[in-house]
This record gives structure tokens, C-alpha cells and sequence, in this order.
């Protein structure tokens, strides 16, 4: 499954060069989100970075969730240079997120509480479903292909990527526009704070494997255009299965990790960090994200495409580990990025030049 | 005088009315003090569609407890900001 475009949607900006950007400037502290006890850390997407009356012209009533999620997919399709020479029937769509719109789901329960239910707005509720997203992506971008939404707490990006693998083999589509979305509202950095231990100085550390790991919580979007065929920019996805990293590791080689601080113990990351294997992870860049594995591969794909390995922004703990600590141009040829869940359940994503 | 406090209050009905759709319909680069009391709030006006007509009777709802069941009747009432505001004015008057 080849990977011909991406868009990226983060605390750090829109498209690929923001990504990069990113990732050669290094660490920035995060901002604030609301909530009931006055504010909390949160790396959440700004929104200047949100405001595009182009492709959101048809998007009035679409809140940040869906917002994201329409310009990171608008993006990934532009970056492919396939926009306008696609057939859209042949395009499907796969949205993959985590808590979905819970913002809007949520607003819409309070309008409840609050007004009845004759008295709450339509708007909310329509907007309230995890399918929102998918349904603005197909009409803003004409996708007349399948359209689906895969909700997944620990996995949701890897299923997504594994159903269109299926969606390609079977002939349904030539082109999938595959990705994730999760947001950071007052609910979600509430519980982050009631559940997780936060950082004083905002530093999230997925390099120190802690038992009791900190979490900054973070939202965006991240959407890749795949096909079996043309365009190949990014690389290719080799697998997303319940592999571990083959044995010996491939040459040129790196390892992402999906430790974020989420994980109430990420000891198992450890476990699975191979000695003489460079291993990274980018989590302070975007945050603590259920779906950060679609961030990850966004990563994994530039460093295929630059040939270039990028500093980790927050070395903190890897004792003895092999960890990219310089960017500079790198013969990368293979990443493996892998998830734990809570279980200890692992999905090893491997992508490929 | 009556005819005084009248207008009044419906002042203050078109100014919240106006913060109310700017805010609770998403109207991007619109601000409250750019909408005119007769400007037609649907079609070649202000661009609203039927959904939005639907989040107005909420608002209405909410903010006003005014409700609006015949929906040809509101096709009067939704003319505009005056029109919206003088049915609010006088369904709360005829509670009174």
C-alpha cells in the first residue's frame, strides 16, 4: 500500500513542512485548554490553524473536530498532486479516531440537561456522532467511494490502515483517503488530569518508560492518501499486524515508540526497544493522543522521504537505549512504529521505502 | 409612553437576537453590529437555510421561552431581526 500524499493537523500547524518544521525545531511548551478548576496544559491546535474559508466553505456549522479532520484529508489529497485526476467514485474514506467529537457530544448532553430534549439544538446532535467528520471529508472533497469511521480506543489508526488494505485488494477503491482525528476539549483534559500525572513544566517524557508516566493531552489530524498504485512519495505501509520488530532488524532501520504518557505503566515500552536499534519517539510535538500512531507514521513517512533522522525533543530516561538525538540526513529505509495497549496487546506498524 | 418602553424593549430583543444567531450559527466574518434590523436573514441575506431555521426556533426556545410550532407562520417570522423581535416582544406580552 503505497503512500502518495499526507496532511497533518497539530498544535504546531497544518500540512507536512509544519510537521518538519516541528520536528528540526525541537520541543515548545504547550498551551491551555479550559476547564472547571480554571485551565490545564494541552497541545491544541490553534485556531488560525483552523481558519481556511477555501476548503471549509461548505463547513460552516462543522466544529474543531470535524475542522481538522476535513483540511487534514483536503491536504493529504493535495499533497498526492492526484487532486482533480482521481476518479472520486473510485476514492473511499476512512476516518479513525479514539473519543470521537466529544466536545459536541458532550455540549449536546448539557444542552439536554440543561433545556430538555425538545429544547436542545439540532445542530449539536447532528454534529455529536463520530461519523460527522466522514460525512463533511466526502462532501468537501466530492468522495463518492465507501465512507466509513472506525472507532478503536488503543488501535483505531491500524484498523483503519488494515481495512483499507482490504478495501484496495478487493478492487473497491484505487485510492483511500485513510486517518485519524481526536480532540482536546474541558472533558478530556479533566479526566487526563484525574487519571494521569501531569508534568509541572508541560514535558511529556516517552522515553522514560515510567510506571506512572505523565501526559499532556493533545488533539489533531493526520491523513494519508494510499493506493496500489501510483505515488509512492512517502513509501509504501509494509504491515500494521501483532508483530513484534523482525529479529535481526532490518538495515537502516529505526524504531518509533507510541508511549505518550496515557498508558497508566509504560514499561512494556522498554521491553519492546531492541539494544543497537535507534528507537524515538515525537509525542512532546503533539501531545498525549489516543491516535498518536497516525502521528507517528507521519514522522516514519518523512523520515522515508527526506532520508533524514529527526532528534527526539525529549531524550529524558533512555539510559542506555540508541536514541536519535541529532537530525541529519539518515539512510532510512525501514520504521517500525509500535503501540501498546493496556493489556500489553501490541500492534508493530511497519513502513517502508 | 407605552409606545416608548415598547421600542425599548425591542431594542434590547434585537441586540440579543443578533449576538444569538452570530454566535450560536457559526457566522463566520459576521459580527452582531453588521446585521441590519431588515436585512432578509435567508436566501440573498444573511445566506441562512432551512437547518438554520431550525436552531432558530431553538433559540427562541431557550433564550425567550417563545415557541414557534406553525412553520408557516415562521416563514413571516424569520423574515428578519425586526420580524423575529416583534413576535418575541408580543408572544411574551400576550403571556404577561
Amino acid at each position: 500500500m503505497n503512500i502518495a500524499g499526507m496532511g497533518v493537523v497539530f498544535t504546531r500547524g497544518r500540512g507536512a513542512a509544519a510537521l518538519e518544521q516541528a520536528l528540526e525545531q525541537g520541543w515548545v511548551a504547550p498551551g491551555t485548554v479550559a476547564v472547571p478548576a480554571g485551565s490545564a496544559p494541552a497541545y491544541v491546535v490553534a485556531p488560525e490553524t483552523l481558519a481556511d474559508k477555501t476548503v471549509l466553505a461548505k463547513a460552516r456549522r462543522a466544529d474543531r473536530f470535524t475542522r481538522m479532520a476535513v483540511l487534514a484529508a483536503a491536504d493529504a489529497l493535495q499533497d498526492s498532486g492526484l487532486a482533480g485526476r482521481l476518479d472520486t467514485s473510485r476514492l473511499g474514506t476512512i476516518v479513525a479516531t479514539a473519543l470521537g467529537p466529544h466536545t459536541t457530544t458532550f455540549g449536546f448532553l448539557d444542552g439536554i440537561l440543561e433545556f430538555g430534549d425538545a429544547g436542545v439544538s439540532p445542530t449539536a446532535f447532528s454534529h455529536s456522532v463520530h461519523n460527522a467528520a466522514a460525512s463533511y471529508i466526502a462532501m468537501t472533497l466530492d468522495v463518492r467511494g465507501p465512507t466509513l469511521t472506525v472507532t478503536h480506543f488503543h488501535f483505531a489508526f491500524h484498523q483503519a490502515l488494515l481495512l483499507a488494505d482490504a478495501w484496495l485488494a478487493e478492487g473497491r477503491c484505487d485510492h483511500v483517503l485513510v486517518g485519524t482525528v481526536d480532540e482536546v476539549g474541558a472533558v478530556m483534559a479533566y479526566a487526563s488530569g484525574r487519571l494521569c500525572r501531569t508534568p509541572a513544566d508541560g514535558r511529556i517524557k516517552p522515553l522514560a518508560f515510567a510506571t506512572a508516566p505523565e501526559a499532556v493531552p493533545g488533539e489533531g489530524s493526520v491523513f494519508f492518501l494510499v493506493s496500489r498504485g501510483e505515488g509512492a512519495g512517502y513509501g509504501r505501509v509494509a504491515g500494521a499486524q501483532l508483530t513484534a520488530v523482525p529479529e535481526p532488524a532490518p538495515e537502516g532501520a529505526v524504531h518509533l515508540l507510541d508511549a505518550d504518557g496515557l498508558s497508566h505503566d509504560e514499561s512494556g515500552y522498554r521491553a519492546v526497544a531492541r539494544e543497537g536499534l535507534p528507537v524515538a519517539s515525537y509525542a512532546p510535538l503533539c501531545g498525549s493522543l489516543m491516535t498518536i500512531s497516525a502521528f507517528h507514521a507521519a514522522v516514519a513517512a518523512l523520515m522515508l522521504r527526506r532520508g533524514r533522522r529527526y532528534a527526539v525533543p525529549v531524550p529524558d530516561g533512555a539510559g542506555d537505549l540508541q536514541v536519535c538525538h541529532e537530525s541529519g540526513p539518515a539512510e532510512i529505509r525501514h520504521v517500525f512504529c509500535t503501540r501498546l495497549d493496556c493489556a500489553g496487546n501490541r500492534v508493530t506498524l511497519h513502513l517502508a521505502r | 409612553m407605552q409606545g416608548q418602553d415598547r421600542e425599548q424593549e425591542l431594542v434590547k430583543i434585537r441586540a440579543k437576537l443578533k449576538e444569538l444567531l452570530v454566535s450560536n450559527l457559526n457566522m463566520e466574518g459576521v459580527t452582531p453590529d453588521q446585521i441590519k434590523d431588515d436585512d432578509a436573514l435567508f436566501g440573498e441575506g444573511l445566506g441562512l437555510d432551512s437547518l438554520d431555521a431550525v436552531e432558530i426556533v431553538v433559540i427562541l426556545q431557550r433564550n425567550f421561552s417563545v415557541e414557534v410550532k406553525d412553520m408557516e407562520k415562521g416563514r413571516e417570522i424569520f423574515r428578519s431581526i425586526n420580524t423575529l423581535a416583534t413576535y418575541v416582544y408580543e408572544t411574551q406580552q400576550a403571556k404577561k
